[in-house]
């Protein structure tokens, strides 16, 4: 594949194009780096620890102090914090309440409640609440 | 932080609209009757704040939680929010003199409702608009299913 590389002057102007015939997983695993700076974190299911890379998580839960990262159809424990979490994914992941963080790019639709808050619909049918102060910092990542 | 910024808020949207429920009631006397209620007493302005304040806590009790609710419950607390929102303002109102007979407490009931309605309409409508735009800016990122 030809790659061409253009210098920009501010970090904000930064983009990348892929024209491709087919979306392979070669293609997938760039975009991955670009979007999220490659960004993985290790999780546990089963007492094994394997990386998961951040394009795979669609939510991640903290209960009882523990913390859950969920996928389509899998649930994995991990030993970091979700204020640590939101540091490693970057600007892809938004903090919808005290103790839930949300791939922005897995969310199908979200619909406005009477209170402010929004009912939010993911990829794989489940349904999470961006509570009201949340929503602001949502339309801010979105540019809305 | 911001439970205090929203009492705030909600005190200034109340007070707001109790003086816009006033200033019509009074401007109606006026065209209809010829009654000229400009000059206000002098605890009328404050009393008006202060219902604002008095009212803030319901709104902050009914309306602030942000814990998952239907949508029958969130509708069932607006309607008490309404009635008693509308029992202080009432009250206050018999209080402080801004109405001193029926017909007076039946225009500030009626312009209540009006504003009421009008507030949840206007606000129904900023948050539909609000989701079509996450929605659509939803659409330009969202991953393939």
């Amino acid at each position: 594949m030809k790659v061409t590389v253009n210098k920009t002057d501010s970090y904000e102007n930064e983009s990348a194009v892929i024209n491709a015939v087919a979306v392979t997983d070669d293609i997938r695993h760039a975009i991955d780096l670009l979007r999220n700076n490659g960004a993985s974190i290790p999780v546990v299911s089963d007492g094994d620890t394997r990386m998961l890379m951040a394009s795979d998580i669609y939510y991640i839960e903290s209960v009882d102090k523990r913390t859950y990262v969920y996928t389509k159809d899998e649930c994995y424990g991990t030993r970091y914090r979700l204020y640590e979490l939101e540091e490693i994914l970057g600007a892809g992941f938004l903090r919808c309440s005290k103790a839930m963080i949300v791939n922005i790019r897995k969310i199908r639709s979200v619909r406005a409640e009477l209170n402010a808050r929004l009912s939010a619909e993911l990829l794989n049918g489940e349904r999470l609440i961006i509570s009201r102060g949340y929503v602001g910092e949502l339309k801010k990542k979105l540019g809305v | 932080m911001n439970k205090a910024k929203f009492i705030f808020n909600q005190a200034l949207m109340i007070s707001t609209s109790i003086l816009f429920c006033m200033g019509v009631r009074t401007a109606i006397l006026f065209f209809t009757k010829g009654i000229d209620m400009a000059g206000w007493e002098w605890y009328v302005p404050l009393s008006i704040v202060i219902v604002g304040f008095l009212c803030a806590p319901v709104s902050l009790l009914l309306l602030y939680d942000d814990q998952a609710k239907s949508a029958w419950t969130m509708r069932l607390r607006i309607c008490l929010h309404c009635l008693l929102v509308f029992g202080i303002v009432s009250l206050s109102g018999y209080l402080f003199h801004w109405y001193s007979d029926l017909a007076g407490f039946l225009v500030v009931a009626l312009i209540y409702i009006i504003i009421y309605v009008f507030v949840w309409i206007a606000t129904t409508w900023i948050l539909k608009a609000d989701e079509k735009k996450i929605n659509d800016a939803i659409d330009q990122i969202r991953d393939e299913e």
